[in-house]
């Protein structure tokens, strides 16, 4: 009997070519997008999951309120807070650990590699439980700077794995390069982990009492984990977390010292708070503790993966109604055959499973073609990507079954209509009616059907067409600077080479300046400081004291990079008092230096003119007891990506910080120009490897995950329109042939070819002139809170115009779909169409 | 009205050739009631189909109000039919999606006529061949006569000169054949010319001349003093 179906199902399906081609190759499409997005989706979502007791680890984040500015969010925390946490929380937690980590050079014989090194506390591997493939959790860590590196960083420097005991100098951390020592290789970690680790050293106690930036409680620079006790919720920690803060922390004194009695009802919790997360959420949901700062490694986003697991569903639901569509479309033509059957004592049910046993073919067909397309195009999905996701059918048997239930539930939610509808005819209705069954509900729904196609197929298009605009927009905006013949160099291992450096790279005809700044445009840090506007001794001023983003840069700098000031003057050596100064130089209170502040910056203190803050001074808490000067105004720039706006900003010229170097260039043979650079640094800073980038490429980099996005909301909103054409091609082929009389009666009443083809087109522009106006306000509403999410962004009067070139070239498609086919029918003959019962 | 000279037909499939009309020579005045009348597959609904211009010859000429209309394009042969020709078919062709009043509404459609004076026409149409309380039905709640009369209605609606009809009375009963026989006749002494195919002599006798086809060809033509 089975076989009988799977028989009948197979020739059903060749002799109607044309339409089971359609059907498989929209189904197959469909789920090919389907599949891709979930194996991307499935990785963002199963980050960390794989490390042992993943649900008993959380990270503190740390948040601070202040009423005057935005709240400072971060997923890192103070320095002190790890180990008086732990101490304190013995009941619910079973150990801590912060990470640190640093951009430093590691040499190796005569090499020397840039990397992120992580410093770690020595219970890293009592909360982290990995792998070991030489050494142990026991025998590593034992002392401070013991090293643990990766699989894949030994063979790099190594060429082997087994190299416990081998030596490496790790350089620009401390003040002097320290000497650290293979104690443990672990297995590479998987991509699924927000970790990212290559290199772990164990910190030296030492070093850590005399950081200021982890011996802390109020600078907050560490990755702070902690392992719950089995059983303990994150509620419970945290709850006992915030009591500690509120209660029995540092911070009661300190608050109390600062701002005297807090009010009854308030809480140093209110103002400071400290946020628990677990380690499986952090991949995901980090960014909402982020603030304007990184993790580890790039954050995922969570609202990306629902948008894209709905993208998923909505192309399987366009790829299913083409199924539906068509399959109840050939009702007319198999009409006779079910009536048949029926009066050959076939019961309804019989029938019913039949069609059914058709569909769960054409969809295990779709399935096995699907995948072979999945498996053709990972390499490429994955380089856009910048992933390494895999399809391992053969070793994961829940994947396996996972998409054999989603063929079968496609294969019985696709088909269940067709098999029901059709199974219920009356055969000897069947027999008579000389047109089959077709009944004007069963054709409306089609309609229907090819509307939430079209309107889902618009949505995604108009959707990818705004992101498209925005992001052109947001890179296309003035930045307030020149930064096309910009390279960045890092110096910070140059150290006392500096300027030695500068000199041998000002002797290369292409490079006509040389200037050092604390951070390059797109490396804003968030430094901030508390700057206080005074008058002598006495503070004055609307906003006497604001919280400004602060940046140390040389002389020349704001030249180099064409701003010019909107009053006042830029730093200068001809003045020789611009330098912020060195203790050593003298005693606090009685130096004066200069600042240069941004327009934001200037109002933000209530000035009105940029003249008017000439001259005025200002204090600023790193340099306590320093009077600043103010000396220019500079208009905004976006030192960082527009994404994040402008922020109040101060320049300051402290000489210590100066870690960058912009070359202004201009030649047509870059990769020449590179060499020069790279031979220069090799003979001024033997043993450093140079990092060298273009500004150009770093700010392309900033959008490097919105450019994927992009990618990515286009390809699957094109294969949405195809799939959907498709359907609608098979769907208008199949009304125009069940239309030939009517055509041909029509003809003979008088109408011309226009008049038909227009008729047939009209047909099928309806279902799309109306899927225009469902999808419009549905994506102008879903763009309008997208858009909000940006400081700066294209006027929403544009939404308009995109909606209408869209559903335009939506119907025009839709038209070119159907017409050809139209043409010719409307140019057959009609005695033959009339004399067709 | 119109003329047929020497007009031939033939149908040409992968390996046969089919010769449907062979020289056939026709003229129908206007105000004619013409029956055609032969053995089954003699040609006679192809030569229904050629003098209503759905069909062109294989050879010969085709003179219809004075004009040779042989070579006219497929355009120029579908202004004159919609403007002068209206057909009747054995199996009404009637379209199942759209109401009796939408049906008769069709055959002015393409006649730029303002959309009121169509309704108006229609009712009138409608009135005369009595499926006026029909309208709003749809052909498959009709019997077969009432379909019949609702295509007659439509053959006549935009002033026609000339009705084809191709076994009118083929799937109908003996009185509602009769029915349609009457109205036929009844337009006919309203000026309309008539052309019908019919195997039925009694119905051949409402005509005033039938041409006989046998095997393509005119055999005989009986005229009936009126
Ligand atoms: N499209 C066609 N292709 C090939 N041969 C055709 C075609 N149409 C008609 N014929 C042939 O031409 C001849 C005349 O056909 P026609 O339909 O005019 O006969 P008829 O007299 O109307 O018959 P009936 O009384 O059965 O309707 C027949 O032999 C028929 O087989
Ligand atoms: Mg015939």
């Amino acid at each position: 009997m089975f076989k009988n179906y799977l028989i009948t199902a197979w020739r059903n399906i060749i002799k109607n070519g044309i339409f089971s081609l359609i059907n498989i190759s929209g189904l197959a499409l469909g789920l090919m997008s389907c599949i891709l997005i979930m194996l991307f989706v499935r990785e963002e979502t199963g980050f960390d999951k794989w490390l042992t007791d993943s649900d008993r680890i959380v990270r503190m984040h740390s948040a601070y309120y202040n009423p005057d500015n935005p709240p400072f969010l971060t997923v890192r925390s103070a320095g002190n807070m790890m180990e008086a946490v732990r101490d304190y929380a013995k009941n619910e937690v079973e150990d801590g650990v912060r990470l640190i980590r640093f951009g430093a050079s590691v040499r190796k014989d005569d090499s020397a590699l840039a990397e992120q090194v992580t410093f770690v506390d020595g219970s890293f591997f009592n909360i982290f439980d990995l792998s070991f493939v030489h050494g142990s959790k026991e025998s590593s860590f034992k002392k401070p700077n013991d090293l643990v590196i990766t699989e894949e960083t030994a063979i790099k420097y190594f060429g082997k794995t087994d190299v416990i005991g081998e030596v490496m100098t790790v350089c620009c951390v401390g003040p002097e390069p320290s000497t650290v020592a293979v104690s443990g290789v672990i297995e590479n970690l998987p991509d699924a982990s927000h970790l990212d680790l290559d290199m772990i050293v164990y910190i030296d106690p030492v070093i850590v009492e005399n950081n200021s930036g982890l011996n802390t409680w109020t600078s907050v620079n560490v990755y702070t984990y902690f392992k719950m006790r089995p059983g303990i919720s994150l509620e419970q920690f945290q709850q006992r977390l915030t009591y500690w803060i509120d209660n029995e922390s540092p911070f009661v004194q300190m608050f109390e010292e600062n701002f005297g009695e807090l009010a009854a009802d308030a809480k140093i919790s209110d103002n400071m708070r400290h946020k628990l997360m677990y380690l499986e959420d952090l991949h995901l949901r980090a960014r909402e503790d982020a603030g304007n700062m990184g993790d580890l490694s790039p954050m995922g986003d969570k609202t990306l993966i629902i948008t894209f697991s709905i993208v998923a569903a909505l192309i399987l639901l366009i790829a299913c109604i083409n199924f539906m569509n068509l399959s109840t479309a050939r009702v007319s033509h198999r009409a006779r055959e079910v009536a048949m059957r029926k009066v050959l004592g076939a019961s309804r049910g019989q029938v019913a499973v039949q069609f059914l046993g058709e569909a769960i073919v054409i969809v295990l067909i779709s399935l096995i073609l699907a995948l072979a397309l999945v498996e053709l195009l990972l390499p490429l999905y994955n380089q856009a990507l910048g992933r390494q996701l895999e399809l391992s059918l053969f070793s994961d048997l829940k994947l396996v079954f996972a998409l054999l239930g989603l063929g079968l539930l496609i294969g019985l939610g696709a088909g269940s209509y067709p098999a029901i509808f059709l199974s219920g005819f009356q055969p000897g209705h069947l027999l008579r009616s000389s047109k089959g069954a077709e009944s004007k509900t069963s054709s409306s729904l089609r309609l229907i059907l090819v509307v939430v196609q079209f309107a889902t197929s618009i949505t995604l298009v108009v959707c990818t067409a705004v992101i498209y605009a925005q992001t052109q927009y947001a890179q296309s905006v003035d930045v307030g600077y020149v930064s096309e013949d910009k390279l960045v160099l890092n110096i910070r291992g140059a150290g006392d080479n500096r300027q030695r450096l500068r000199h041998e790279l000002l002797k290369l005809p292409e490079i006509s300046s040389v200037v050092y700044s604390s951070e390059s445009p797109t490396q804003d840090n968030e430094n901030n400081n508390q700057f206080t506007l005074l008058d002598g001794e006495h503070v004055v001023g609307e906003n006497p004291q604001v919280l400004l983003n602060y940046h140390d840069m040389g002389y020349g700098f704001f030249e180099a990079y064409k701003v010019k000031p909107l009053a006042g003057r830029l730093f200068s050596e001809d003045f020789g008092s611009d330098e912020i100064k060195q203790d050593s130089d003298g005693q606090n209170g009685q130096l004066s230096a200069s600042v240069i502040l941004n327009e934001s910056a200037l109002r933000k203190f209530g000035f009105t003119s940029p003249q008017q803050a000439i001259g005025k001074t200002l204090e600023s808490g790193n340099y306590k007891g320093q009077a600043l000067t103010i000396i220019g105004i500079v208009p905004d720039i976006y030192f960082r990506s527009i994404k994040f706006g402008v922020r109040p900003t101060a320049y300051t010229m402290n000489t210590n910080r100066l870690r960058v170097a912009s070359l202004t260039f201009s030649t047509n043979n870059v990769a020449a120009l590179m060499e020069k650079v790279e031979s220069i640094w090799k003979q001024t800073v033997p043993m450093q490897p140079i990092e060298l980038q273009f500004l150009d490429e770093m700010m392309k980099a900033q959008y490097a995950e919105e450019s994927i996005q992009l990618k990515m909301f286009s390809v699957f909103s094109l294969l949405a329109i195809v799939i959907a054409c498709l359907g609608l091609y098979g769907l208008a082929s199949f009304t125009t042939e069940r239309r030939t009389r009517e055509i041909g009666i029509r003809k003979v009443m008088g109408a011309s070819v226009k008049d038909i083809v227009a008729l047939l087109i009209w047909q099928f522009s309806k279902p799309v002139i109306i899927a225009n106006l469902i999808a419009w306000p549905i994506s102008i509403y879903a763009m309008l809170i997208w858009l909000e999410s940006f400081s700066y962004r294209i006027d929403i009067l544009w939404l308009g115009p995109i909606c209408l070139v869209v559903g335009g070239s939506l119907l025009l498609v839709a038209w070119a779909t159907v017409g050809g086919n139209a043409a010719k029918v409307a140019r057959a003959n009609p005695i033959k169409a009339l004399r067709q019962e | 009205m119109l003329k047929l000279h020497n007009l031939c037909r033939m149908y040409r499939t992968d390996e046969v050739e089919t010769v449907a009309l062979n020289n056939v020579n026709i003229e129908i005045q206007k105000g004619e009631f013409v029956a055609i009348m032969g053995p089954s597959g003699c040609g006679k609904s192809t030569l229904l189909n050629l003098i209503g211009m759905l069909d062109s010859p294989s050879s010969g000429q085709y003179i219809f109000n004075d004009e040779d209309i042989s070579s006219y394009s497929e355009k120029q042969l579908s202004a004159v039919r919609k403007h002068h020709i209206g057909f009747i078919f054995q199996n009404f062709n009637l379209i199942e999606e759209l109401t009796v009043a939408e049906n008769i509404e069709l055959a002015l459609l393409y006649h730029n006529i303002p959309a009121a004076e169509r309704k108006e026409k229609v009712l009138a149409v409608m009135d005369m061949v009595g499926v006026a309380h029909r309208g709003k039905h749809m052909p498959s709640q009709l019997s077969g006569g009432q379909q019949q009369r609702v295509a007659v209605a439509r053959a006549v609606v935009g002033n026609q000169g000339l009705i084809l009809a191709d076994e009118p009375t083929g799937n109908l009963d003996s009185a509602h054949g009769q029915e349609v026989m009457e109205m036929l006749r009844s337009l006919n002494q309203q000026g309309s010319t008539i052309v019908m195919v019919t195997h039925s002599p009694a119905h051949a006798d409402y005509a005033n001349r039938t041409i006989n086809l046998f095997d393509g060809a005119v055999v005989t033509q009986s005229v009936r003093a009126a």
